[in-house]
């Protein structure tokens, strides 16, 4: 939970990298994200990996990407391992265990700047459904109150003395029902509330609703759009033309 | 009892829940812990059974540090009823529901079977035992937290928020319960801001202001220090207001408390005939 909330929790912050047009951090994510797919050496993912802390630190979100990282390594350590028993080479393994951080953080660095109204007008720019975008974008806003719903129900739980590191896995497995029926029931019970609550307040009422805030791109963002496809470019030219690779 | 030591409390996020808390509860006490919203007062009640450690300072139950024992082993001597009872309800019948904790404490299954019935009865819950939790109402759903905690016979009792959602009458019920509780020598602290609720019981009061604790004293002596409430945000009792109202109008029946009790004695004595107190 740490990992989602510290990686992929939107929290307001005055950088300007925050306020750039929400499209434009998508791109920077997109375009940071294709490149760590790219990639052909560990040395080529590190030079991508210090771009990102680099957008981080612009963007001031340094500790919350350098946490994500952090909690991201027990997973990458997982893939490192069974690429280790599987390829039997370390080289390639590092490299798809970084890989694995570094899709995590392009990712989470777009989440993290971009508030849920700006994805809901950035999905809505993108001619989805408006079902789907508020659906998408309720839930992006829903996971923070489920974590903190999810603690509180184990705090209740734990006051009547369940332990939940208790016992083997088996155990430790069924510990959780306590937790997990309250947290569906009451996600069940609060998405129906919030049904009655939009139709009550003219959800679909007409095919077409007006915005509150309408996104125009400036100067700034234009620029920062233009340089970060460049970038792109010229990182993906450089990688396979003028670095030194690494292909196992 | 339960001794808070110079407590500070700072959320992952840096912000101070508590500062500097210093405190004791002693057995036999009923304590309500007021103040607005974001106070810090369910932080407090969190640190008593160590779901919540303390970043510096120590909050020690019957002498013991809650950082060197777990929430279980606390737990059996501090029951708390949480505010949203749907954060806990999950068993297929209310007296499944009771009998968790019970079970979870390795009570025998003759003890599990005595402490459920009374817990229906004590709560009014008879008529539900075999059905599921997650239908009955509000009120009803808050009175079977509270007979979960009952159950096993907890030192120390912490109900949080108890009222929300209660009805006058089950109100004076809960009132009469923790004044049983307190008459039986347990430790009763209420989270609450129904100060109607609180002033009958008459407890010591303990008002939070952004994580510390600004008045703590008997509810007669500080409930009608209005200033302070109100920088708490904690309106005083209507009781309180009234008799103060009264006392600011020269014109009104009767100027004091002890002017109003021979008021009544006279009009007691005149209507039986009898002579007035003079």
């Amino acid at each position: 939970m740490m990992w989602l909330s510290s990686g992929f929790i939107f929290r307001k912050g005055a950088s300007r990298y925050h306020r750039l047009d929400p499209r434009v951090k998508l791109l920077v994510s997109v375009l940071m994200f294709v490149t760590a797919l790219i990639v052909r050496s560990i040395f080529q993912l590190a030079i991508v990996l210090a771009f990102m802390v680099a957008v981080a630190a612009i963007a001031t979100v340094l500790k919350r990407v350098a946490r994500t990282m952090a909690l991201t390594a027990t997973f990458s350590a997982l893939i490192f391992i069974i690429n280790v028993v599987f390829t039997r080479n370390l080289e390639t393994s590092a490299l798809y265990a970084s890989r694995f951080v570094a899709i995590v953080v392009s990712t989470s660095l777009f989440f993290i700047t971009t508030s849920p109204d700006e994805l809901e007008q950035v999905m809505k720019m993108f001619r989805l459904p408006r079902d789907v975008v508020f659906a998408f974008v309720t839930a992006v806003r829903f996971i923070p109150v489920m974590m903190l719903d999810a603690l509180q129900i184990m705090d209740a739980q734990k006051s009547r003395g369940l332990e939940l590191e208790k016992g083997n896995l088996l155990r430790r497995v069924r510990n959780m029902i306590p937790i997990l029926i309250p947290l569906v029931v009451n996600a069940v019970v609060r998405s129906g509330e919030l049904a009655e609550a939009m139709e009550s307040r003219a959800y679909g009422a007409v095919p077409r609703p007006t915005s509150l805030a309408v996104y125009r791109a400036k100067t700034v963002d234009r620029v920062v759009a233009v340089a970060a496809v460049l970038t792109f470019a010229f990182t993906a030219y450089s990688f396979y033309f003028l670095l030194p690779t690494f292909v196992p | 009892m339960i001794e808070f030591r110079d407590v500070t409390y700072i959320h992952e996020n840096g912000v101070k829940a508590l500062d500097g808390i210093t405190m004791q509860m002693d057995a036999g006490e009923t304590i309500a812990i007021v103040g607005e919203n974001g106070a810090g007062k369910t932080t407090l009640i969190k640190h008593v059974t160590g779901l919540l450690k303390p970043t510096s300072g120590a909050v020690l139950v019957d002498g013991v540090n809650t950082r060197e024992t777990s929430t279980a082993t606390l737990s059996r001597k501090v029951g708390i009823a949480f505010q949203n009872p749907d954060h806990q309800l999950f068993s297929e019948s209310v007296q499944e529901e009771i009998a968790f904790a019970l079970k979870n404490f390795g009570f025998p299954p003759d003890l599990v079977e005595k402490r459920v019935t009374w817990g229906l009865q004590l709560f009014g819950l008879e008529e539900y035992k075999e059905s599921s939790p997650l239908i009955l109402s509000g009120g009803e759903k808050k009175r079977l937290t509270l007979a979960c905690i009952l159950a096993w016979d907890p030192e120390v009792v912490i109900l949080d928020e108890p009222t929300v959602g209660q009805d006058a009458i089950q109100k004076e019920k809960l009132a009469g319960t923790i004044k049983m509780l307190g008459s039986t020598g347990k430790t009763v602290v209420v989270v609450s801001h129904d100060i109607e609720f609180l002033w009958p019981l008459q407890p010591r009061v303990v008002v939070m202001k952004s994580g510390r604790i600004v008045a703590d004293g008997p509810a007669p002596e500080l409930m009608t220090k209005k200033e302070m409430l109100e920088s708490a945000r904690v309106a005083e009792p209507q009781l309180v207001s009234f008799y103060q109202a009264l006392s600011r109008r020269p014109e009104s029946p009767f100027v004091d408390a002890l002017e109003a009790r021979l008021w009544i004695e006279e009009g007691e004595a005149s209507h039986r005939g009898g002579s007035a107190v003079t």
